[in-house]
């Protein structure tokens, strides 16, 4: 579900990224308390013409809704057996529009913006004689090493694969495991080599 | 506010002197990891501008270069960098230190180049736009204005490694070590990378399995089994790299000894 930025010049890249935070947080809340599934209509519509807005590749983003597609339909019939189809679809249709204004953010905001703008969340922590620069830069590393673990997990597939001939088993999870500890030890090495979490403007 | 006061920072005055030369001095240097002894005896001077470390796997190459960056600190004996006892000068050394790994993937970590320079700058107490801006004027000057909004996942292993060296020039240190950068390089990225470190004005501490790389480097050091078996001008030590490893792989082929 984690989109990589889109290159791009768009108003919506140029809106900024704590603005956009609190437009979808304050959709959320909102969409949160609306019943009824008709509203969802225009809400969609309106997230959809946000994509267009972004021109062609901003609307080939919406293919992220195929991955969802199993997880919702499994939602919808949960609901359509215990007798509430319709609020099956209410679900469905807010879980969709969330997403999407949430990944319209991902994809239009430069992750140094990103920190920027959730730092002030974490200042709290200052208080407590954490840096607040830890956890923002916690979320950065999150975001971009989510792909390159799907990478790795692509790779040991293709191992297992080419010596067993199935496609997938759980047994890839501790090799996996172990990868990507060892991935975070030689992460955290680097981070360490250019002055840590803290940074060196007090060294 | 702080409800309880911060640690005291205790670099904050700097022990380093960028300029020292020699800029390391090891002084009966020894490092275990756990109960494992990786590296004994080490006593060397370090001042020429490029100096290779070779050895095979396991000899402690990665360790030794370690020690030049803070990111290990002896067990034993002193060790001296840039004017300053290793330990105090931990704090300070990646001002002075730039490190390149040898897995590009593993040492990038913002998702888009220009990011990925700014954080550099940001480190160094620059602020977001300043970072941004001297961040694209940096890589106009390396002449990859071209890959400043690019993804780094999706550039060529070569591309990678280079953003990964201009991540860690761009804070000017005044060494860099480098950790098997050309591993995961293919022969034409691998030369190109190579002629770029060689263009660089900093001092250059590189480990290679690629004896080729070290052409025009002006002092190399062996390493087996953790302790320095041989140290001086690459003619002579490559040489005897060589005909060691001829001797060994000549007299039997030990494979369970690989």
């Amino acid at each position: 579900m984690i989109s990589i930025y889109l290159q791009g010049n768009s108003w919506l890249h140029k809106t900024p990224a704590s603005l956009k935070l609190l437009a979808v947080a304050v959709a959320s809340l909102v969409l949160f308390m609306v019943k009824s599934a008709w509203v969802f209509l225009p809400c969609l519509a309106v997230v959809i013409g946000l994509y267009a807005s972004l021109g062609r590749t901003g609307l080939r983003q919406l293919k992220l809704l195929r991955g969802l597609t199993f997880f919702l339909g499994i939602l919808l019939l949960l609901h359509w057996v215990s007798g509430t189809f319709w609020e099956g679809v209410t679900v469905i249709l807010r879980l969709i529009v969330l997403v999407l204004a949430a990944n319209l953010v991902s994809v239009t905001t430069r992750m140094d913006d990103m920190l920027e703008a959730v730092m002030p969340l974490f200042k709290p922590l200052e208080w407590f004689g954490v840096s607040a620069r830890r956890p923002a830069l916690g979320v950065a590393l999150v975001l971009r090493f989510a792909p390159y673990m799907m990478q790795v997990f692509s790779r040991l597939r293709e191992a297992y694969q080419a010596r067993t001939g199935a496609k997938n088993s759980w047994k890839l999870l501790p090799p996996l495991a172990i990868q990507c500890l060892r991935m975070s030890d030689n992460v955290a090495d680097a981070l360490r080599a250019r002055g840590g979490s803290e940074g060196l403007s007090g060294r | 506010m702080a409800f309880w006061p911060k640690k005291k920072n205790e670099a904050s005055v700097r022990v380093c002197d960028p300029a020292a030369s020699p800029f390391a001095v090891f002084e009966d240097v020894g490092l275990d990891i756990g109960d494992r002894r990786i590296l004994s005896g080490l006593n060397l001077s370090l001042k020429e501008d490029r100096i290779g470390v070779i050895g095979l796997n396991g000899s402690g190459k990665s360790t030794f270069v370690r020690l030049l960056n803070g990111l290990r600190t002896p067990s034993e004996g002193s060790l001296t960098l840039f004017g300053a006892q290793a330990q105090k000068a931990a704090p300070e050394l990646p001002r002075h230190v730039g490190f390149v790994f040898q897995n590009p993937d593993h040492q990038a970590i913002f998702p888009t180049v220009e990011e990925e320079i700014a954080f550099g700058l940001n480190q160094l107490g620059a602020g977001k736009d300043e970072s941004r801006k001297r961040a694209a004027e940096f890589l106009a000057l390396h002449g990859c204005e071209a890959l400043a909004t690019s993804p780094i996942a999706e550039l060529s292993e070569g591309q990678k490694q280079l953003v990964c060296i201009l991540s860690v020039l761009v804070m000017e240190p005044a060494l860099l070590v480098l950790d098997e950068p050309m591993t995961s390089l293919d022969a034409l990225a691998s030369r190109k990378i190579r002629d770029k470190i060689l263009s660089l004005p900093q001092k250059i501490v590189m480990v290679s399995h690629d004896l080729s790389h070290f052409e025009g480097f002006d002092r190399i050091l062996w390493l087996e089994d953790g302790r320095l078996r041989m140290d001086g001008s690459p003619f002579e030590v490559l040489r005897a790299f060589e005909t060691d490893i001829d001797r060994r792989s000549g007299a039997k082929l030990e494979l369970a000894a690989l």
